[in-house]
């Protein structure tokens, strides 16, 4: 009857997509003083519009058939236009449209409610509790689901109301028909929250402290399915409205009942239209498009609730504007900036050519409360350098490293500074004020990015041949199809993977294998600089010394630089020839390595190098969480808005 | 291999499902459609004998004495032989052919008009979703009203407006009733002229949910990873969108295509209803109200088959599209 999406659906085919995680955040948190908040809908016009719409048509279903006659009334004037005593005219047989329309509009909520009331328990039994018990309970119930939703709904209703004689059809027996027909696309739903959120941890911690089943479902699971429950309930209700309105129409909704379908259905066979009464048959249909739309806006809001990613929409509208004529005016201003000592002071720092200089980069992430993610840093690549940038996680090196590139997103804003890239023929390109297409062009070609954790990093539906030959087709457009096969095949080989893997997708590689690839991908257009973000921290050591091994070697071959980020500050010693050490936006040291094992002038250095277990065997103390820096100055918040939320308990070294 | 067998396994059960569901209606229901249905048959002239009462009793069931469990199977072989019985509102053809002449009307109509709606909502999807917080982002009420738009009503504005009003389409049917049906130009032109205002019905109100969908997975899926990798790397906007952004976020839309097919299956019944399309749904009505049971639940059951026989297609293709269910479960 109705084509309405629910837009849950997407959260709910998500667990085997690739964007798995937004069917999993609704309720994130546990219900609680603090839960029950995130359970109420931000206001926004949308759900204004929403509310004012389904609450005056409410409200006229309600009131409307106390305030008109009675609509059964019949008078010899047929088919008068809207105006004077009746404002909405009348019908073929006098009868007060206005009148109808209220009595209708009743009865079609009665039916749109008590279908959504009766489908979303139906689904709620088969989804939520085949969920929670799993194994063959939920195989049953969800084949019953998944079978009753391919059967196609109306049909079977047309089928069944066929067969139940008129006076029998009463209008409990279409909400039952109907709700039995309806339930089983929200009990899909249902299900797939209910098995994320029977994994979650304060669940198993109720099963452990062994919580009776029914209250771990009623006190754990339900108030956390509650906005999906409520989207579910009110599809559930314009669906219901919908269908029942297309029966009426048809001639098979219930006997003697008065809704806004069988309004239509007399409208259709008093030719209505035909003979142009359109105030007769325009408001029936209106009312529940009206209404429809207004719940539908509403459910825009509990959406946001379920998947809170479509929630930041000012953020978005900035990207937005960034990304179009925003860019031009940004470089504009950028351009307009002098760049300080452009070359010059940076590009003979440690006996080399410069290749990056980095002056005064301010980086805002902008919102309600701005936080300095950098705070005037200034920092020089030389060519073929490894620039180690160290610091705790939320210290800003990674807002550092992507503003470089400007691939900082929305709310993170570069307030002033400039980023200087020297180019090896000798032009320096500012990159601050680069163009749209300038950029683009600029990216990769000169500098490339190896991004942490490679398993998101790859596109999981084209294989690794698709990704890496769009790098070539997009930047080397002269390039021969043979040429590019080949270049890739050398870029992997380089990287100690076997060529055949080209033709892998994503999930088909191990983590080692795709950090290569992706190191593979970084190479393709022998860049001048690497920017590598932790590149190897979610891999085991083994696999990570063979990774380190290799980057140096590529290094030494092909003579790029390298900006690398990692936690780990010892790793940094062996492998880089300076280290810059952030903390809280700033570069707090920044000197050669062997400076920095040898005498570390900051104490927050030496804390950091203490940190990790030294080779006597001793264990420092586990700075990495960042608790340190929270113990030290009582009262500071997190850093860089990421900042300090990961902190594990001091791992036992005390 | 494990996927796709999985999927045709389920088809076959949804499909059993169906054949008990219709044969267990006509027996949970009161009175006794088979008098009725004999009654009719008989007013047309057709024959009674035991034999066609006994496909009807079987069909319908009735109080036959005989244990349900072998009415059961001597249905489902029935059904399986193709036998749907005899059709007393367009006494006396075969169940069977009736819904054959039907049949491609539908799948024309439905088949086209769907395929249409979901290229245009997934496009536009994509397209608001790439673009958020831009003037586009108003498209999404103006959609939730055609959305909630009921099929019929729709169906009538548009021929109180383009074929009544001003008369640029036919007001009803399916083509030109002085031609004889047949693969020659003229035939197919009149067709093609007669469907224009039902698809646009089904188009403009199923368009919406597709839209939303996809503009939601959108949304969600340009925070990922994998696109700051994309604009790393220095590709075009508009292949980041393509590839890499709605390449993923339409997964989901095609997963729930199920769900949406059976609305839209459901209102093009009515669609066609309004505007007397010699298709399926219209046959479906004139079965309930000529009380042709036989036929109504021929028609149920091939409505049924068919949908199901597109989730099917649409699952498989699924397997192609995202390379993860490839590799097994």
């Amino acid at each position: 009857m109705t084509n309405i999406d629910p837009p849950a659906e997407a959260a709910e085919a998500a667990p085997d997509t690739p964007a798995g995680t937004i069917g999993a955040s609704p309720a994130s948190r546990r219900s609680g003083a603090g839960g029950w908040r995130s359970l109420v809908p931000r206001w926004s016009p949308k759900l204004g519009i929403g509310l004012s719409l389904v609450g005056a048509i409410a409200l006229f279903g309600i009131l409307g058939p106390v305030l008109t006659g009675d609509p059964d009334t019949i008078r010899d004037i047929s088919m008068t236009p809207p105006g004077g005593e009746f404002w909405l005219g009348t019908t073929q047989t006098g009868q007060d449209v206005l009148a109808l329309l209220a009595h209708s509009t009743r009865g079609s909520l009665q039916i749109g409610l008590l279908v959504g009331v009766l489908a979303t328990l139906l689904s709620a039994v088969f989804g939520v509790i085949g969920g929670y018990v799993g194994g063959a309970v939920d195989e049953g119930f969800s084949l019953f689901s998944n079978v009753m939703l391919v059967i196609p709904g109306l049909p079977l209703v047309i089928v069944i109301a066929g067969f139940v004689p008129v006076e029998q059809r009463g209008w409990w027996t279409i909400a039952v028909v109907l709700a039995i027909t309806g339930w089983a696309a929200s009990a899909r739903v249902l299900r797939a929250q209910t098995l994320s959120l029977r994994n979650r941890d304060y669940v198993a911690a109720a099963k452990v402290a062994g919580e009776k089943p029914w209250r771990i479902v009623s006190v754990e699971i339900l108030p956390n399915l509650l906005p999906l429950m409520a989207s579910q309930f009110v599809f559930a209700v314009i669906l219901a409205i919908l269908s029942e309105a297309g029966l009426s129409f048809l001639g098979l909704g219930a006997s003697g009942s008065d809704t806004l379908g069988t309004m239509l259905y007399y409208a259709q066979n008093g030719f209505a239209l035909q003979r142009e009464a359109w105030w007769w048959f325009g408001p029936p249909g209106l009312v529940i498009a009206l209404f429809g739309c207004g719940l539908s806006l509403i459910n825009f809001s509990i959406d946001e609730i379920i998947n809170p990613k479509l929630r930041t929409v000012p953020a978005a509208a900035r990207r937005t504007r960034g990304r179009t004529g925003g860019a031009e005016r940004e470089g504009r201003s950028a351009a307009a900036r002098s760049v300080p000592g452009r070359g010059e002071p940076g590009r003979r720092e440690s006996g080399r050519d410069a290749v990056l200089t980095v002056e005064n980069l301010n980086v805002v992430y902008r919102g309600e409360k701005p936080v300095h993610a950098v705070k005037d840093v200034s920092l020089t690549l030389g060519r073929g350098e490894i620039l180690g940038l160290a610091g705790e996680s939320g210290c800003g090196k990674t807002t550092l490293a992507y503003a470089i590139n400007r691939l900082h997103r929305p709310p993170a804003e570069v307030t002033s500074g400039s980023v200087v890239f020297h180019d090896r023929d000798g032009s320096d390109l500012d990159l601050l004020a680069l163009g749209r297409e300038d950029l683009r062009a600029f990216r990769w070609s000169k500098l490339s990015m190896v991004f942490q954790g490679a398993m998101n990093a790859l596109n999981p539906v084209i294989s690794v041949r698709a990704q890496l030959e769009d790098v070539l087709t997009t930047h080397r457009p002269e390039m021969s199809a043979r040429a590019r096969r080949e270049r890739c095949a050398e870029v992997l080989r380089l990287v100690g993977v076997d060529p055949r893997r080209l033709d892998s997708f994503p999930h088909e590689l191990s983590g080692g294998m795709r950090q290569r690839v992706m190191i593979a991908m970084a190479l393709l257009l022998d860049p001048q600089v690497m920017i590598m973000d932790e590149p190897t921290t979610a891999l085991d050591v083994v696999v990570q010394r063979g990774i380190l091994r290799e980057i140096l070697r590529f290094r030494e071959e092909l003579g790029f630089a390298v900006v690398f980020i990692t936690h780990d500050l010892p790793l940094l010693l062996e492998l880089s020839d300076r280290i810059a050490v952030m903390r809280e936006g700033e570069v707090v040291e920044y000197a050669t390595a062997d400076e920095i094992h040898r005498a570390p002038r900051h104490p927050y250095t030496r804390r950091l190098l203490d940190s990790f277990p030294s080779l006597t065997g001793e264990r420092g103390a586990f700075i990495r969480t960042g608790e340190s820096s929270a113990r030290e100055r009582p009262g500071s918040g997190s850093g860089a808005g990421t900042g300090t939320k990961t902190i594990v308990k001091e791992a036992g070294s005390r | 291999m494990r996927y796709y067998a999985r999927k045709l396994g389920f088809y076959l059960v949804a499909l059993w499902a169906a054949l008990t569901l219709n044969f267990f209606i006509p027996r949970m229901m009161p009175g006794n459609p088979v008098d009725t249905l004999m009654a009719k048959l008989q007013q047309r002239g057709g024959a009674t004998d035991p034999s066609v009462r006994r496909s009807y009793e079987l069909l319908l069931g009735t109080d036959t004495g005989e244990p349900l469990v072998v009415q059961y199977l001597s249905y489902l072989a029935n059904m399986f032989r193709g036998d749907l019985g005899v059709s007393v509102s367009v006494f006396p053809a075969e169940v069977a052919t009736v819904i054959g002449d039907a049949l491609p009307w539908t799948i024309v109509l439905v088949g086209l008009a769907t395929a249409l709606s979901f290229l245009l909502g997934v496009g536009l999807g994509a397209l608001v979703g790439w673009k958020r917080g831009s003037w586009l982002d108003s498209l999404i009420p103006a959609t939730t009203v055609l959305a909630a738009v009921p099929y019929f009503w729709l169906a009538l504005i548009l021929v109180a407006i383009f074929a009544t009003g001003l008369s640029w389409f036919p007001l009803n049917g399916g083509y030109d009733v002085i031609l004889t049906p047949g693969w020659d130009g003229e035939f197919i032109a009149s067709a093609v002229y007669h469907g224009i205002l039902p698809a646009l019905t089904i188009v403009i109100s199923s368009v919406g949910g597709w839209l939303l969908g996809m503009r939601n997975m959108m949304v969600s899926t340009v925070s990922e990873d994998y696109i700051l990798t994309a604009q790393a790397k220095g590709l075009r906007d508009r292949r980041i969108m393509t590839r890499y952004a709605a390449r993923n976020a339409v997964l989901p839309s095609v997963a729930g295509f199920a769900i949406s097919l059976g609305f839209v299956v459901s209102g093009s019944v009515i669609t066609e209803q309004v505007f007397s399309y010699p298709g399926i749904g219209s046959r479906l009505l004139q079965a309930v109200e000529n009380n042709d049971y036989a036929l109504m639940q021929g028609i149920f059951l091939v409505i049924t088959v068919a949908v199901l026989g597109a989730n099917l297609v649409v699952d498989l293709l699924y397997g192609l599209i995202d390379p993860r269910t490839r590799a097994g479960n």
